[in-house]
């Protein structure tokens, strides 16, 4: 029965088929004889963590997405470099094409849905649901957001392929607002969406459709007849996503062979799977950034955004702390080569912006401070105008790779005279983000803050509330996550402007600017690129990469090899 | 006895109420909340985080948030998960028979094996098995689950390759009563193997203590075979400790052991309680609790009850 069981298990992991996206530009060579894809069979994905829903409406967590990609579309998707295509749509609509008017400060876009779509069930898909998704999301009050859709007036459907959405302001990220569409005929007269079965089961128009969900131990995905690519996609019949504990448990399972793909794993957890052959890992840069905040600001709860930090105030420390933070060293020994010297927030993508900032000098540091009045005590920790550089350091608890990076920093800094004290906290304080559950970079209550952060494939999304002035959280207003608290108003001003017009090459330069300004603020240290780390075994084909979108995207086109 | 249960039960009601309160303010009061999971989603703004605060109705007062929850759960409404935002009695419904499943068959296996093993290690007081019996329940009992339950998927799952991993059958298979049963080996054998080290020792100690009373030797006197003297007579007698010990173990049935399921990957309560802690998912704690607390007071008149029965020196006053 092992046996066969592990037949059954390689048989599964074979079925990817040389990714081709839908309407899409991705490269891909073309298949070899023995490269075939092969159709039938089941992939198991072990996922370690279990996604609490699955509707689009509420889903936060990236597993939820990981699901959905074999289940839900919408009109169009990112490629791996950046780009927009279409999806269910015909085209995506530009200035350029005549699909997006712009009137004033207004402007309309005009989508041309596909013929012949259906959902799962076998309905037809309208430009009524491009309406309904709209009204679902401003309408129910449990909804994850409502960025984008707030920013519509209102949605013509002049006939059942045509949706014009005429948008409120100048709304760049359009192309990706309605990237999962939900079907109006099910849901329409459902009273309270969260209280049905699409929490579960979500009807969508991919490749598979979704047909049982055992909490805690399994989500099945079976073949979607009336996918729009069927009957020759997809190759799979069937994916399972199984739901273990943890990822030592998932890496267990792929190397026993009870899985055939893996989500999210360390650099060093791939390094472990490097030396096995039969498993592959895919390594994909991708947006998230990891940093260290500084605060321009005194360090304490409800800082005033006007109030100067004693250390941190001085520009030539900030710099300093800069040129002693070995980059480089960081990523070789932590992650085995296995991410990217950090440069700026945006690393990827249209409007990617590579810095760069100072390397690794040491001297140099020493030296900047030497000069800027920091004079060394009996105890080797500098000082200036009575005020010690002693600063404290927070990050998430419960990370080894982080607490090892705050180890080597902690290691070079006090070098150059600079003490630090490192204060953690859990990230379900440090990261929630709201003044009520204690975030320190909300209250301000912190000096050096270390977490990353990804910007949405259209940078706005994280570039104006983090670095534009009227963006910093204070207790009248806790709203806005400027948390190094820069009053730039040159920033300001590039940031406005890149957000007032469609034009992606202006946008892309007022983004540089705004973004070398910052650098020349030397508030923030980009730390490094985290990469996505995902293993399959080797039989698994038809995996392409995409920085934007999770590994499961091209599902349609994996098949197992026999 | 009538009297003594339905006393008992009436203090339990104020009991469970405060204890309900007590977890809610220590959950509410630590720092974190369910929209922490928001984060990542750079598209989630401080607008979205207010109207969800709203529709969670966490932006009340703890007081007034715990009397909304209360008024609701008597009156059979247990909430819907924030997490999830399935009802919470469905969660546990699904839930329950997983852990029934394996808490049930570690019970009775327990039961099983500690009745003959204790007896047997106290008739047979400083014989070799006595002793491998008393070093090998002192190994076991001070071993952390967690630990244990590693050491056996390395040995039989990665190692050997005897036995699957984890999970509670195979993803993708029609139901099979032998790939259950394999699925079900290391878990039980994990807890099993920690509570019968404590459960051999209460037997085999209360054993050795009923063997040496007077009426034991009245009985042997009577000609009676020594198989009677030690079922009938002794065990009987040795048995009510261990069964009050029993009753406390009742409420694992539901709550599961956390720990376990984790490492195992089962589906059971235990993991669902977990991930709601994780989450912050307050409803779902909050139903977890109660019953939980709800079930230790219960188990413990139960187990009152029985050793009462059992024993009939004891009078309820």
């Amino acid at each position: 029965m092992r046996g066969s069981f592990i037949a059954l298990a390689v048989a599964t992991l074979v079925v990817t088929a040389c990714g081709q996206t839908p309407g899409g530009s991705a490269a891909s060579n073309p298949p070899s004889a023995s490269d075939m894809p092969v159709r039938g069979g089941t992939a198991v994905i072990a996922i370690w963590q279990e996604p609490s829903t699955l509707a689009p409406v509420y889903a936060n967590q990236t597993v939820s997405d990981i699901v959905n990609y074999g289940v839900l579309e919408g009109l169009a998707e990112t490629t791996n470099a950046g780009e927009y295509v279409p999806t269910l749509a015909k085209s995506v609509p530009t200035v350029a094409n005549g699909g997006v008017t712009v009137t004033g400060d207004k402007m309309d876009v005009k989508w041309e849905l596909q013929s012949g779509l259906k959902w799962s069930d076998g309905q037809p898909v309208t430009s009524a649901d491009v309406k309904y998704t709209w009204e679902i999301y401003l309408k129910d009050p449990k909804v994850n957001t409502r960025t984008g859709f707030d920013q519509i007036a209102s949605i013509d459907t002049p006939n059942d392929a045509t949706a014009v959405v005429h948008y409120k302001t100048i709304y760049a990220p359009y192309p990706l607002n309605f990237y999962q569409l939900m079907p109006k005929h099910l849901l329409e007269n459902e009273a309270d969406i969260s209280k049905s079965d699409y929490n579960r089961k979500p009807m969508g128009t991919g490749p598979f459709k979704i047909t049982d969900f055992k909490a805690g131990d399994s989500i099945t995905l079976e073949k979607n007849s009336n996918y729009r690519l069927a009957p020759e996609k997809p190759y799979l019949d069937k994916v399972i996503f199984r739901s273990v504990p943890s990822v030592e448990v998932a890496m267990a399972q792929l190397k026993a062979g009870e899985a055939n793909a893996v989500w999210n794993l360390t650099a060093a957890q791939s390094v472990d799977l490097d030396k096995i052959t039969g498993l592959v890992n895919q390594v994909v840069p991708g947006p998230s950034v990891e940093r260290i905040e500084m605060n321009t600001a005194q360090n304490k709860e409800f800082t005033d955004p006007n109030s100067v930090n004693p250390v941190l105030g001085d520009i030539e420390m900030r710099r300093a702390l800069l040129y002693a933070t070995p980059k480089q060293q960081i990523i070789d020994k932590l992650f085995f080569g296995k991410a990217q010297v950090g440069s700026s927030p945006v690393s990827q993508g249209w409007a990617a912006f590579k810095g760069p900032q100072e390397g690794y000098d040491p001297r140099k540091a020493n030296d900047t401070l030497d000069k800027a009045g920091w004079v060394k005590g009996p105890d080797g920790i500098r000082a200036k105008n009575g005020a010690r550089a002693s600063l404290s350091y927070t990050t998430t608890t419960g990370d080894a790779t982080r607490e090892k990076v705050q180890q080597v920093l902690l290691d070079e800094w006090k070098a150059i005279g600079v003490e630090v004290k490192i204060q953690n906290q859990p990230s379900s304080v440090l990261l929630s983000g709201s003044c009520t559950s204690k975030d320190p970079r909300k209250l301000g209550s912190f000096d050096l803050v270390q977490f990353s952060s990804a910007p949405g494939i259209d940078p706005h999304s994280t570039v104006l509330p983090r670095y534009h002035s009227k963006n910093i959280p204070t207790q009248a207003n806790c709203a806005g996550q400027n948390y190094t608290r820069i009053k730039n108003p040159e920033i300001d001003a590039a940031i406005d402007a890149a957000g007032a017009t469609l034009d992606q090459e202006k946008r892309k330069q007022s983004y540089a600017t705004a973004l070398k300004l910052l650098n020349d603020a030397y508030v923030i240290i980009w730390l490094y690129d985290r990469a996505d780390i995902d293993a399959r075994q080797d039989a698994l084909k038809g995996w392409e990469p995409n920085a934007w979108q999770r590994f499961t995207w091209n599902i349609e086109s994996w098949w197992l090899k026999k | 006895m009538g009297r003594f249960v339905l006393r008992r039960l009436l203090q339990a009601l104020p009991l469970l109420v405060a204890i309900s309160a007590v977890s809610f303010t220590i959950l509410k009061l630590t720092p974190g909340g369910p929209l922490a999971a928001y984060e990542g989603n750079p598209l989630f703004t401080d607008e979205d985080r207010a109207r969800l605060e709203h529709a969670f109705g966490l932006d009340q007062p703890i007081p007034l948030q715990y009397l909304s929850w209360l008024g609701q759960f008597v009156r059979g409404d247990w909430g819907y998960s924030f997490a999830s935002h399935q009802p919470v009695l469905l969660l546990i419904g699904e839930r329950l028979p997983n852990t029934i499943y394996l808490m049930g068959t570690v019970f009775v296996t327990v039961l099983l094996l500690a009745i003959p093993i204790g007896v047997v290690a106290a008739v047979k007081q400083y014989s070799w098995f006595d002793h491998l019996v008393t070093g090998s329940t002192f190994a076991f009992l001070s071993t952390p689950t967690f630990w244990l339950g590693l050491l056996l998927i390395i040995l039989f799952g990665l190692q050997l390759r005897l036995l699957p991993i984890g999970g509670i059958d195979t993803p993708g298979q029609p139901f099979n009563i032998f790939d259950r049963l394999r699925h079900l080996v290391l878990p039980v054998a994990t807890i099993a193997l920690v509570q019968l080290g404590s459960h051999v020792r209460y037997l085999r100690a209360s054993m050795l203590e009923t063997i040496t009373q007077d009426y034991m030797r009245t009985a042997r006197s009577k000609g009676l075979g020594e198989r009677v003297v030690v079922l009938r007579h002794a065990l009987k007698n040795a048995a009510i400790p261990l069964v009050t010990v029993l009753a406390l173990d009742v409420p694992e049935l539901f709550a599961g052991a956390l720990v376990t399921e984790q490492i195992f990957g089962w589906p059971g309560m235990g993991r669902l309680f977990w991930d709601a802690a994780t989450r912050f998912d307050y409803p779902v704690l909050m139903g977890i609790l109660t019953v939980s607390s709800g079930l230790i007071v219960l188990a413990n008149l139960l187990a009152d009850v029985v050793y009462g029965y059992l024993d009939p020196r004891i009078r309820f006053g």
